[in-house]
Order: structure tokens, then C-alpha cells, then sequence
């Protein structure tokens, strides 16, 4: 009648993971140098990310391979216990090839790949929140063909597709200890695609006016049969079967709008606002496809809100061999007071850039950037967990990129 | 020109930019003073679990995790007010029984295995145990003991002479006052002019309900029993409340003696612990209507509130005057009915379960009616003595439904819910750092102290094989 043992269950607290700006800014290495601004001014074939419209305006077919190396490091405090995530490097590559179809031709195909999102967060194995995240990680990256069309000396347009490709790996510890007090743990491990597209209309008011409007669709990553491994205590093994998991990741839909000047030959100024859809994350659901008592489909709640981030950049052309840059950008979090998660703590963002452009040869350019990242100190919560403290985060990252026109 | 430059350098300079986020908080003492702590109390204060006393157990009880708080105050340390002395046992087996843990057991009727709280396999009586505790001769006051926790010691039994040599094994290893004549409160003065604490924690009580309520009502209950002996109650009974009122009175006047700062400690809604809700009074499940016909037979000539039916029913029962009756919703079935009897011996079915197992309406009713006579008082002692007053059978009352702890959930589900040890009755190490980070609350808030809470999940919950 009572085998009590069987019939109770485990409680999950989260198995959360990536979470708040998930975002990547880090598409163009000229525009990241100009505090992420590109909107507006089509500067080379990363344009087809930036805005798909201006690809009409470049003159030669473009070959352009970029990366950067992201470091970023987060801390945590509860007044009594303070925490450093684990040291790690993350390294998107973006590469683009573009142009007219034919010298002159108002028409320009082009192919881009790139990573617009990701994050990745590790914490120590013991760490004080280890029953909600260990670590957490989403790469990916996207393919856009794409199309773009000039219909005359002031208006150009264009559209790509989207096919999205990404991994998701969470793990965490089991608030179940072994004979010898150690945790169990949780391991997920799922890959998955999605679609989407990118539109572009771009502007050209005089050599020194331009303006652009873009809209990314929100891309559904959706992650089937990934892999649910659990490390439990033996006489738990049937209650924690390895099974598969699903769940779907938005990436959110971006509204962009760019302005550039250039009031005299040496100087452009951009400034763009990119409006972020992120409610479309409201809950985290992570569906096993075994359950049992002590297992079951996790609802996570985020209750992220929409964010409009405004970014300012300079280009300083020294003289035809190099350009200097610099730029900034104020970048609101979507993460909700009562949904600071320890898996990717967020807060309002200060972002510095600079970066040079270098041109060796007529048709061959070498761009630097370097973009520095502060969070604000947040003491925030996550309700879910209850689980409290202070975070803040940076990021230092460095980035190159080449480009040659045929 | 310049400004590009001056750009380009803030964001270089970014780069040895790293989280700070140290919030550095002195922890301070506010109106008390932590440097000699005394915790006074029963086994949920020596760090009882699993059933038995070890010492790990002891080195996990709440008050060594409030006594490592309590030396995070700058000036608290210093001298043998450094030292926490707890009289801690030679084995960590169990004493004098074997722990819990947990293992499996296999029922010969149903032949089926199922894990689930064993004594530990592996017990041997540790003699030295069974001795007087030695103080290990160091630099600390010879007779200096910080954790004056005697498992199974009442309030009740503190005028009690001879307690320690012939009623409690735990007081024969502890007492110092070993005379036929010594009472628990010859003790507690000895240890108290030889500490001279700063501030104590007294957690007395709960022993004066649990007995009844584990031994399944069977005493008087009404508070009204006459003592068995001069000053002894028998430990099946509640306390009457005048003993109670008295006892617990002198003990709050020797712990404040010495000017001790303090804090009490109210009793918990003990019918609210695992040990009473593991098995619910309507687990006799009827799966063939053929069943459901003979049982309502057999029971025909007695009181049945509800037909047998097929699903889910009431059990059959002993009530308080030992008659027997079908139990109603809401009345408890005891943990240490014997797993086999249930299974084989058709109890609560075709045999009506003794009433040692079953806690029925009207003896729920005096467990509560005492516990809140209890907590009354003791809440008067706090005013009246000017002491922090925790409300653990509130807080505790949090726990028994769920509360969420960085990530882990703490509930009484027994075995998995965390918070209660394999008796169903003392709480994990876990749990008693639950308990710890309560009354740290309760002393900041009655104190203006800012004392740092725990780290919960540093310590071991239930151990799965």
C-alpha cells in the first residue's frame, strides 16, 4: 500500500538556461567599432545583415570574412557569498560575399552567415546556485541568402531569407545528494533549426543624408531530440530515466531605424534604434518525452518585455589608407524585475566601442574593432527559485575582419 | 579630432574592467552580545536526526551553525568564547540505537522491495558512547558546555530528580550533576554559572506534546492526568499546562541569570510533521466490488461513516476509548504502523488499526489546544523578559506546505522533501539550517543586529544509496 519512496517526486527547480540578451551585435566589424549603428549606411557586404537594402548600393562583388572574440565574465553576491562565473571565450564568425549581379545592374545577390544570438555561462560545480544552472550555452548561427534591388538614385530594397541553425546546452545540479553528499546533475544537449526573414529599404537623401528601415523576423529555434541525461544516485535511476527533450527557443523579431550624416568628407555620424521584440519569451518550456513522478515538462517563466536600444558611432577618415571609429550604445535589458535568473543575469547595458579601417590595397580592407561591455550592478531576484543577489556583468571583445572587392 | 580619440580610449579602458559586485557588509552584534552562546533545548537543539544522535549530527545542529554566524561580528571572537562545546559522541552509528538510512527492505508477503528507512546495517554500540562525556582537554574551561540539547528532556521533567541517572540515556552521557538527587535544573544552574553566557537560545517544549502524539494519543491528553510519581509525568501524556507554565518559567529565570541576552523558541505544530502524513487515513483501496461487499459484512454491527466502495476508503480504527469505527477524513495514521501489517494482516481493512497508530479528532484536538497554550506562554515569557521571540511553528508551518530555497523546493514530503530526516520527525542537516537562518531573522529584528544568514545547500539533505 505505501511504497512512499516511489510515489514522490523530485522537484526541478528550473533546469533554466540561457535567458535574458541572448543577443549578438557583433555582425560587421565596422559597425561594431561605430557603437553597433549600421542601419543606415551601407558601408560593405555585412550590409546584408544590417540592412539587406543597401547591397544594391555596393558597386563590385564582396568577399568579406569577419570574427571577434567575446570574453565576458559575470560576478554575483548575496552579501554573505559572492561568486565569478568560470573564464570562457566565445568566437562568432561572420562571413558574407555580395554584390551587383553585374557592373552597374540596379540588381545584387548576395549570401551572408552570421550570429545574430548566443550566450554561454558557467559557474563552479558547488557555486551557491547550482540547483538552478551550472552552466548554459546557445550557439548558433544563421544562412540569408538574399536579393536587394535598386529602384533609383534614392531608394534601394531588399530581403533575405533565414534558415537559423543553433545548440543548446544546459546543465545543473539535482537537489538529490548521494551517499557521499554529492549532488546529482542534469545535462541537456539538443540542436535545432528555424526560419525567418530580414527586409531592408534603404535611403539615400544626398551624399551626405542617409536613412534605413529594417525588420528581422523572429526566428522560432526549434529543438527536437535533444538529449536529457541525468546523473542520479543508483536507487533513483527509474525515477530519473535518460529520455529526449523538445522545446522551442524564440529569437526575437528586431525593428531597426538608422539615420547617417556626413557634414564634411572626413566625418559620418550614424545613429540607429533597434526596437527588440523579446515578450515573445514569456515562459521557458522544456518537454521530456519520458516522464515519471519525479520527472516532468518544466515551465520556466521569463516575462521578458520589448527593448529599444539607441546607438551612436563616428567614422573619422584620416585619409584614403585609414579610417578611425568610435561609438557607444545604451542597451535596456528585456529581464523583468522577479526573473533574474542566475543562468544569464542581465541588466541594462553601457556598451563602448572603436575600431580602425585599414586599406592596404585599393580593393582590400582590414577592420579592427573593439567593444567593451558593462552591465549596471542589479539586485535582482528570480522568483521562481527564490533565489536572490547581486549580478553584474562585462565583456571585452576584440574583433577582425577582411574584406576584398573583385 | 579629440573626440574620436577620447572615444576610442574609453573603450579600450573597458578592457581591464571586471564585475564588482562585493557587497561588503559588517556583520554587527546591535544590542546583544554573541561572544558566549548557550543553546538550551531538547533533541531538535542537540542536532538529533535519522532517529538517533551521531556526531555529525551534533556538528550540523542549528546551534553550531549559529554559532559560526554569530563569530562572523567583528570582536564576537576571542579566548574560549571561540570554542563551541557540544558533548559530542565517540561514534557516529547512532546512539544508543542505530541511525536511519536509507536501504531496502524486502516484504515477505507482498515479495516486493522497496526503499525506504532502515537502521543503519552496519550499527555496532560504540561502549565508549555509553560513558560519561570526557572533556578533550584543551584550552577551554574545563565543564564549559555550549549546547545544553538533551534529547527527549520535557519541560515537564526538569524538577525531576534522578533524571539523569535512570530516565534519559542522553542526560547519563551529558550531565555533569549525576547525584540521585539532582534535578535537570541542578544541571542547567551548574552549567550556566560556569559559562556565563552573553546571549542563549532556548528551544523547550515540543516534547511535552510529541510523546502523546507519537504514542498515538493513548494517555489522558486533557492535561489533567495525575503525576505517576512526584514531579513525573508519564511521557505518553501532555503536560499540564500549570507544570509546563512553572518549569518553563524557572528555566528562562536561570538562563537570564547571568544577563544573557536570549531568544525563545516556540513549539512546532508537531501533527503537521511527515511522521503523521506519510499514510493517509483513507489508503485502503478497494479494486473488486466483491471486496467492497465482505468488508462492509464484517463491519456491519459498527460505526462505518461511508460504505466500502471501489477506490479509495477510509481505514478501519481504535479510537481514544479503544472502540472501533471507520476513521474520518482528517484523523492521522502514524509512520511506525508496521509496513507488513497494512500489506498482509489487512489492518485498517479487515483488522481495525490499533489506536497507538492513530491520532483521532479529539485527540488532534488536545495535541492543539496544548501546543497553543504552549506558544501563548511562551510568547508571554518573551515580553515579559524582553527576549527575541521566534515563531518556528509558523515558519515551520511554511516549510510543512513548500517554501523555495535558491533553486530547491523544502516541503514535508517525507524522504524527498528535504527539510525532514528519515524519522519524520527531526529535520536533515539541511533543515536545521532552515531553522538557523529563522531565527537569525528573529534575533536581527528583536536585536537590530546584522548577522549573515546561511548557506543552506552547503550542508547534506536525505543521502539516496
Amino acid at each position: 500500500m505505501k511504497k512512499y519512496i516511489l510515489g514522490a517526486s523530485l522537484f526541478l527547480s528550473s533546469l533554466s538556461s540561457f535567458g535574458a540578451g541572448y543577443q549578438i551585435n557583433l555582425e560587421g566589424l565596422r559597425q561594431v567599432a561605430m557603437g553597433g549603428t549600421g542601419t543606415a549606411w551601407p558601408w560593405d557586404a555585412s550590409t546584408i545583415f544590417y540592412n539587406p537594402g543597401g547591397l544594391a548600393r555596393l558597386k563590385n562583388i564582396q568577399l568579406y570574412v569577419g570574427a571577434s572574440v567575446i570574453m565576458p565574465s559575470t560576478g554575483y553576491s548575496n552579501g554573505a557569498v559572492t561568486a565569478t562565473s568560470v573564464k570562457q571565450t566565445f568566437t562568432p564568425v561572420n562571413f558574407y560575399v555580395g554584390g551587383p549581379i553585374r557592373e552597374g545592374s540596379p540588381w545584387a545577390v548576395g549570401l551572408g552567415v552570421y550570429t545574430p544570438y548566443g550566450t554561454g555561462l558557467q559557474w563552479d560545480n558547488n557555486w551557491i546556485g547550482r540547483y538552478m544552472v551550472r552552466s548554459s550555452q546557445l550557439s548558433c548561427f544563421f544562412v540569408q541568402p538574399t536579393v536587394s534591388y535598386r529602384v533609383g538614385q534614392f531608394l534601394s530594397v531588399g530581403a533575405g531569407f533565414v534558415y537559423a541553425n543553433g545548440t543548446l546546452d544546459m546543465t545543473q545540479a539535482l537537489p538529490v545528494q548521494n551517499i557521499l553528499g554529492s549532488d546529482a546533475d542534469s545535462k541537456l544537449h539538443g540542436a535545432g533549426s528555424g526560419v525567418g526573414f530580414n527586409l531592408g529599404v534603404q535611403m539615400k537623401f544626398s551624399d551626405e543624408l542617409q536613412m534605413g528601415l529594417t525588420y528581422r523576423s523572429q526566428v522560432n529555434l526549434n529543438i527536437d531530440g535533444g538529449s536529457a541525461h541525468f546523473n542520479v544516485p543508483s536507487s533513483l535511476v527509474s525515477s530519473f530515466p535518460n529520455t529526449s527533450f523538445g522545446t522551442t527557443l524564440p529569437l526575437p523579431q528586431v525593428a531597426s531605424f538608422g539615420i547617417g550624416i556626413r557634414p564634411t568628407e572626413f566625418l559620418t555620424i550614424q545613429f540607429d534604434l533597434n526596437y527588440t521584440g523579446w515578450n515573445s519569451l514569456d515562459t521557458l518550456a522544456v518537454n521530456f518525452s519520458q516522464h515519471t513522478s519525479a520527472l516532468k515538462d518544466l515551465h520556466a517563466p521569463r516575462m521578458y518585455r520589448n527593448t529599444l536600444t539607441p546607438r551612436l558611432g563616428m567614422c573619422f577618415k584620416i585619409c584614403k589608407e585609414l579610417s578611425l571609429m568610435g561609438g557607444a550604445a545604451y542597451d535596456p535589458t528585456p529581464v523583468t524585475d522577479g526573473f533574474v535568473s542566475p543562468d544569464l543575469p542581465d541588466a541594462d547595458r553601457i556598451v563602448l566601442t572603436c575600431g580602425a579601417a585599414i586599406k592596404p590595397l585599393p580593393r582590400f580592407t582590414i577592420l579592427a574593432a573593439f567593444e567593451g561591455t558593462t552591465s549596471v550592478k542589479r539586485n535582482g531576484m528570480y522568483n521562481y527559485g527564490n533565489f536572490a543577489g547581486t549580478y553584474q556583468t562585462t565583456a571585452a571583445t576584440p574583433g577582425l575582419a577582411v574584406y576584398y572587392n573583385f | 579630432m579629440k573626440k574620436i580619440y577620447a572615444v576610442f580610449g574609453a573603450a579600450l579602458l573597458m578592457m581591464g574592467c571586471k564585475p564588482n559586485v562585493i557587497v561588503t557588509q559588517t556583520p554587527t552584534a546591535g544590542r546583544a552580545d554573541f561572544s558566549n552562546y548557550l543553546a538550551i533545548g531538547n533533541s531538535l537543539t542537540s542536532g538529533y536526526t535519522d532517529n538517533s544522535l551521531t556526531v555529525s549530527g551534533q556538528l550540523n545542529s542549528y546551534p553550531e551553525r549559529l554559532f559560526e554566524q554569530f563569530q562572523l561580528i567583528p570582536g564576537t571572537k576571542g579566548g574560549s568564547k571561540s570554542y563551541f562545546i557540544q558533548p559530542l559522541l565517540h561514534s557516529d552509528n547512532g546512539y544508543p540505537s542505530a541511525k536511519y538510512v536509507l536501504g531496502y527492505t524486502y516484504n515477505a508477503c507482498t515479495g516486493d522491495s522497496s526503499l525506504g528507512p532502515i537502521p543503519y546495517p552496519n550499527f555496532v554500540a560504540d561502549p565508549i558512547d555509553a560513558n560519561r562525556y570526557v572533556w578533550p582537554n584543551a584550552n577551554y574551561n574545563l565543564g564549559q558546555v555550549n549546547n545544553l540539547g538533551v534529547p527527549g528532556i520535557r519541560v515537564a521533567d526538569l524538577p525531576v530528580a534522578g533524571y539523569a541517572v535512570n530516565m534519559n540515556p542522553y542526560a547519563a552521557r551529558f550531565f555533569n550533576k549525576m547525584g540521585a538527587a539532582n534535578t535537570p535544573f541542578d544541571e542547567y544552574l551548574y552549567r550556566i554559572n560556569s559559562l556565563h553566557p552573553s546571549f542563549f537560545t532556548m528551544w523547550m517544549g515540543a516534547n511535552d506534546v510529541l510523546g502523546y502524539a507519537t504514542a498515538g494519543g493513548v494517555g489522558d491528553g486533557t492535561g489533567l492526568a495525575a503525576p505517576a510519581a512526584l514531579n513525573i509525568y508519564n511521557t505518553t501524556d501532555i503536560t499540564p499546562t500549570t507544570v509546563f507554565t512553572t518549569c518553563y518559567d524557572s528555566l528562562v529565570r536561570l538562563a537570564i541569570k547571568t544577563g544573557a541576552y536570549g531568544a525563545l523558541i516556540n513549539i512546532p505544530d508537531v501533527t503537521s510533521l511527515p511522521f503523521f502524513n506519510v499514510i493517509p487515513s483513507n489508503s485502503l483501496i478497494i479494486t473488486r466490488q466483491s471486496e467492497a461487499d465482505s468488508l462492509n459484512a464484517l463491519w456491519a454491527h459498527y460505526p462505518v461513516t461511508k460504505a466500502f466502495a471501489l477506490g479509495a476508503n477510509q481505514m478501519m480504527v481504535y479510537d481514544h476509548n479503544n472502540h472501533i469505527r471507520q476513521s474520518i477524513p482528517g484523523e492521522l495514521i502514524l509512520l511506525n504502523l508496521p509496513q507488513s501489517s497494512t500489506s498482509c494482516a489487512g489492518y485498517g481493512a479487515t483488522q481495525a488499526i490499533p489506536s497507538q497508530y492513530v491520532l483521532t479528532t479529539d485527540e488532534l484536538q488536545n495535541i492543539h489546544t496544548a501546543t497553543t497554550a504552549f506558544n501563548q506562554f511562551i510568547y508571554q515569557e518573551a515580553l515579559r523578559y524582553n527576549l527575541a521571540y521566534v515563531d518556528m511553528n509558523k515558519y515551520l508551518s511554511t516549510v510543512y506546505s513548500g517554501v523555495e530555497y535558491n533553486g530547491v523546493s523544502y516541503n514535508a514530503q517525507f524522504v524527498t522533501g528535504g527539510a525532514f530526516s528519515l524519522d519524520g520527525i527531526h529535520l536533515t542537516q539541511r533543515g536545521y539550517a532552515l531553522v538557523a537562518n529563522q531565527i537569525i531573522a528573529t534575533i536581527d529584528s528583536s536585536y537590530k543586529s546584522t548577522i549573515p544568514l546561511i548557506d543552506v545547500n552547503k550542508y547534506n539533505g536525505v543521502l539516496f544509496p
